[in-house]
Order: C-alpha cells, then structure tokens, then sequence
C-alpha cells in the first residue's frame, strides 16, 4: 500500500550529495527552464553589454566587443548635434501632449462604459472599441493617409461644412503633426487602455452602490465618490508607466518614420528615427548606441523619478 | 424605500450622455474600417470618379483577383502566415515551458531567473547593440531573425505563471509520484488545462508576428523574405508616382487602379485579426487582468 516517496520525501540531516542536488526532475527543470534563459542572455543581456560600444568607434565587422575605445567622444558630440536637440523636442513634445489627451479618454471611456445597463450593447462596443490596438501601425498610417488627404473624406467634410475654404494639408504642415500623434494613439488605445480601469470599476462591490442610493447621492456623485477612488491606484500605475515612457514615446516612432516627410520633419523627427537614421541607415554604430544609451538612461531615471514620488504621495508603487 | 429607484432628471442626462459618447467612438472605430472594406469591393475606375461613403457602388472582385495575382504580394502573404505560425508555435512553447519550471518552487536558481526576467522588462541595450549581435550571429537577412531573437519574453511569461499557479499542486505532486516526468507533466497535464491563458498569449504574439514591420524593413534586405506590413509600405509610397503615371496613360484594359488595389490589400492584412478577435476575446480579457494584477 504506501511504498517509500522516495522523490517526494528529502531525507534529513544527510549532507547533500551532488547526486541529489542533480537529481533527475531538476536536470529536467532545468533543460526546459534553459531555452529561455538562452534567449535572455543573447538577445537581452549580450546587448546590455553591448551599450559599451556608444564609448567606442565600431563597424559592422567588430561586433560588441571589438573597436577602438574614444571616451566620451561620441556623447559630446551628439550633444552638439542640432538634429538631437530637434528629435529631443518633438519627442518630449508628443509625449507630453499624449500623456494629457491618451491617458485620460481610456479613463473617461472606462467611467462611461460602466454606466452602460445593456450588457449585450456593453460586450459589442468594447469588441469594437478594442480592435483597433490589433492592427498594425502601417494600416493606421495607411488610413490616416486616405482619410486625411486634400482630396480625403476629412476635408470633404470640412469643406462641406464651411470650416475651411481650402483643403488642410494635414500631411505638409509641419504644425498638424503632434496633434495628429495624439489623435491616431486615441483612435488606437482608448477601448484597450479603459479596459484595466474597467476591471477595477467592476471589482467594487455592489452594496456600495445602494448604500450610496440609499444615502441619495446621485449617478455623478456616485462616479465621483466611489468610482474613481476605486481606480485610483491603477491610474497612478499607468502613469507611473506612461511617464517612464516620456523619451520613447510608445507610439512616436512609428508615426514618425510612417507618416513623417521632407515637409513635417520640423516636428516628426524624433528620438527613435534619430537612432535608426544614425545607426542603421548611416552606420555611425556607436553613435547611435550612445544616443540609445541617453535615451534609456534619462526613461530609467524618470520612471524611478515618479514611482518615489508616487511611493511618497500615496504608497502606491510598481516594483 | 426599498431599492428600486425611479429615474431622476440626472439619470436621464446621464444616460444620453453615456449613449452619445459610446456611440461617437463606435462609429469613430467602425467606420474607417467599413470605409476600406466597401473601397476593396467596388471596381477601381467607378471608385475614382466619385467618392463612395456608403456602400458598393460597382460591385467587383477584381482588385482581390488581381492581389492574389501580384508575386510581390502573394510572397509578402505567404512569408507573414509562415512567420505568424512558425513564430507563434515556438514563442509559445519556449516561454510556457519556461513558466511551468519557474512555478514549480523546487527548481534551483529559480529567483536568479526571475530577477533576469525583471530586468530584461524593464532595460534593454537598444536596438545598435542587438542589431550587432544579430550580425555576429549570422541571422540578419535570414528567415531566423524573424524567430529566434522573440522566443522568450518575460511578460507573457508572467502571464503563464499566474495561471499555472493556480493549477492544485497535488495533481503533480500525485504524477511525479507516479514516476512522470516534468516535461511529461507539463505536456499532459499542464497545457490541456491551461487554454485560456494559451489563447491569450497566443493571440499577443500572433498579432505581433501578424504586424511587425521594424524587423521586416531593417533586420532584412532580401525582398523574398519581406512580410505584407512592408509590401503595404511600398505601395503607399509607390501609389503617387503609379497614379500620376496611371492617369496619363489612362485605363486600358483592368479597371483595377493602384488605389483599389491597396485597400483590398488592406483588408486582407486586417481579416484574420477581424475574424478571431471576438472569438479569442473572451479569454484575453480575463488573461489580461491577471497580468495586470501581477504587474
């Protein structure tokens, strides 16, 4: 009937052999543990060290470890680097604009759709709503294109009712471009970023609600008093988050290298496309990695920045 | 009083506004959308004489015809599917693996792993120094680099953590007493009763094989091995020049015009997503809160 456990019962008090510290499930463990942690190593870690070479002069065939050590060479020069301080700008620019306009409509949209009775009209329109964070930047660029031509439905529509004579070329002015930005992440992120918000509105427990009746507080007052203190820690999260983001941006290289052109790179230009322009397209490796190492060095500081700050403010916190 | 309530004037105003907001961003998402679907089913030529809002006015199938015609699209289709399965398969199976022996609390080195995960979140070397490596390694400009370097990521990892935690410890401990072993375990036990979460995740890297256009444009320069997001780049660059000369040349023959024939391209690369979405949705929903409860 009860034969000895002999995997599951650990023997005390014997020392360890290395036979049982290599037994056989953690031989096992550790293979399917090892892809993994392989993967890590090579595509997270290896170029983790490989931010060594923004100190370096480096060409394709030197790899990570190879090239001629310069010091801080290739920092000052980026900090003279006019074409830096323009991407520097537009980045923390469009960032700062989408962190007013998309990191408050998900929170409006999740306040509204909590208010919604028919549950069949709730499912449909967070379906819909949700859908556009599933399609590629390319067809959210592609669409932009066509909807925002001089010829476009969008200018029909303003022209038809007399809000401008001629059509608005959104694409060629550079002074549409961040508020653009911000209006296509809208169109994207809205109905997914409300659903965490969503989730935290509807863990609340029901009797709230009545005993808040009861008492004749109204629907607003409800919103505001139970509501958005019940999402409070998740907005703080997101935007810890989002603020930690401020020199990357999400969404702010792709529009700037889908949709950016000779006419509005006065304020397409950002971060990202500064890399990749300097890195990939010029070959200047180790510029552009001293650039990359800026750039993380500064969202690795703001994110920390603003966690103590929160941590301070109201003990909410992300590590 | 009870607990029915009788509408006040503020439930009332409430109300159209919650109906009018949630209805303006339907429409507002919708649309575009439909916009393009219509586009993709009406013949080209009709299409460029008037503008159409509403709903086929030719109807034709030609633009889809003529797509599946195109080498250069239909080479940009078969590479994203390949991509998309083969990417998917081996993302999820690695990352899974991973997770059920970073769950499992007698795995040696089991915090060294989890703090290299955390790390590798929140910090990476950027893209110079991975590009580097993938050249020293020989993947740039082969089908691999669309693979290999997206095998393991520690998010989705986490989401399969939390949800093998809530797996009873005792049906494997009652197996490894039974003499299975944990990959046995894993592959009979663990992934037939964790779909949800498989969805979730499956459905995350799918859509980011299905998309990604950074690797395909950068980290690869032969055009046989480009995925359909670039095809569509290049031909909303190429579509000015084509018209201006289109327009000089005239229509002979296929009334299919550049223009028609990106928005059917279009809607092919938004279908599959389209099509699985309100059916994988239910799960991810549920998979995502998890997450980010965890994180």
């Amino acid at each position: 009937m009860s034969k000895p456990l002999l995997t599951a019962a650990p023997r005390p008090s014997s020392p360890k052999s290395m036979k049982d510290r290599l037994s056989r499930p953690q031989v096992s463990l550790q293979l399917m543990v090892l892809p993994a942690v392989l993967a890590m190593v090579i595509f997270n870690f290896l170029p983790m060290l490989g931010m060594m070479i923004s100190f370096k002069e480096t060409d394709m065939t030197d790899g990570i470890f190879g090239g001629q050590w310069v010091g801080f060479d290739n920092f000052k020069e980026i900090f003279a680097d006019d074409r830096f301080w323009l991407a520097m700008r537009n980045t923390v620019g469009m960032s700062i604009i989408k962190l007013v306009f998309t990191f408050t409509a998900p929170i409006l949209f999740a306040l509204i759709m909590n208010e919604i009775r028919s549950n069949a009209y709730k499912k449909l329109a967070q379906t819909i709503s949700t859908l556009p964070h599933f399609l590629s930047y390319v067809i959210v660029a592609t669409l932009c294109l066509i909807f925002l031509d001089p010829q476009g439905m969008v200018n029909h529509l303003l022209m038809s009712l007399h809000i401008t004579k001629e059509p608005i070329e959104f694409m060629a002015e550079a002074k549409w471009f961040w508020g653009l930005g911000s209006a296509l992440d809208l169109w994207k992120e809205t109905g997914w970023g409300a659903i965490v918000f969503l989730a935290a509105i509807t863990g609340v427990n029901s009797e709230v609600y009545e005993a808040a009746r009861i008492d004749g507080a109204g629907r607003l007052r409800c919103i505001w008093h139970i509501n958005l203190p019940a999402i409070r820690s998740t907005i703080m999260v997101m935007l810890i988050l989002n603020i930690g983001n401020l020199f990357y941006g999400g969404s702010n290289f792709d529009q700037s290298y889908l949709l950016g052109n000779m006419f509005n790179n006065d304020r397409s230009y950002t971060l990202g496309y500064y890399t990749l322009d300097n890195g990939l397209i010029q070959m200047r490796y180790s510029f552009a990695a001293a650039a990359d190492l800026i750039i993380s060095t500064l969202s690795l500081t703001l994110l920390l920045a603003a966690n103590w700050t929160a941590k301070k403010m109201n003990g909410s916190n992300i590590f | 009083m009870g607990t029915s309530f009788r509408k006040s004037k503020e439930d009332i105003i409430v109300d159209i506004l919650v109906w009018t907001c949630s209805l303006i961003v339907i429409a507002a998402t919708f649309y575009p959308l439909y916009f393009v679907l219509i586009q993709s089913f009406n013949d080209g030529s009709d299409a460029a004489k008037a503008p159409i809002y509403w709903l086929p006015r030719v109807f034709s199938l030609e633009n889809y015809q003529l797509v599946f015609k195109q080498d250069l699209l239909l080479t940009g289709l078969k590479n994203t599917l390949i991509r998309t399965l083969v990417g998917t398969a081996a993302t999820i199976f690695v990352t899974s693996m991973a997770a059920y022996s970073l769950q499992r609390p007698n795995l040696k080195l089991r915090k060294v792993y989890v703090s290299m995960g955390a790390v590798s979140m929140y910090f990476s070397g950027g893209l110079i120094p991975l590009y580097l490596v993938l050249n020293s390694l020989h993947l740039l400009d082969t089908f691999w680099v669309y693979i290999v370097p997206y095998l393991f990521g520690f998010f989705n990892c986490l989401l399969f953590m939390s949800f093998f935690r809530n797996i009873p410890e005792a049906l494997i401990e009652s197996a490894l007493i039974d003499g299975a072993s944990e990959f046995k375990i894993y592959w009979t036990i663990i992934i037939p009763l964790s779909t949800p979460v498989f969805a979730t995740v499956s459905l995350f890297v799918a859509v980011f094989h299905w998309n990604d256009y950074f690797i395909s444009s950068f980290f690869i320069t032969n055009e046989s091995l480009q995925t359909l997001p670039v095809i569509l780049m290049r031909l909303l660059s190429l579509s000015e020049a084509q018209q201006e000369i289109q327009r000089y040349l005239g229509n002979n023959g296929s009334s299919v015009t550049l223009e028609s024939m990106r928005y059917a391209t279009l809607i092919i690369s938004i279908a599959p997503i389209t099509i699985l979405y309100p059916f994988l949705q239910r799960f991810f929903v549920k998979g995502m809160l998890v997450g980010a409860i965890k994180a």
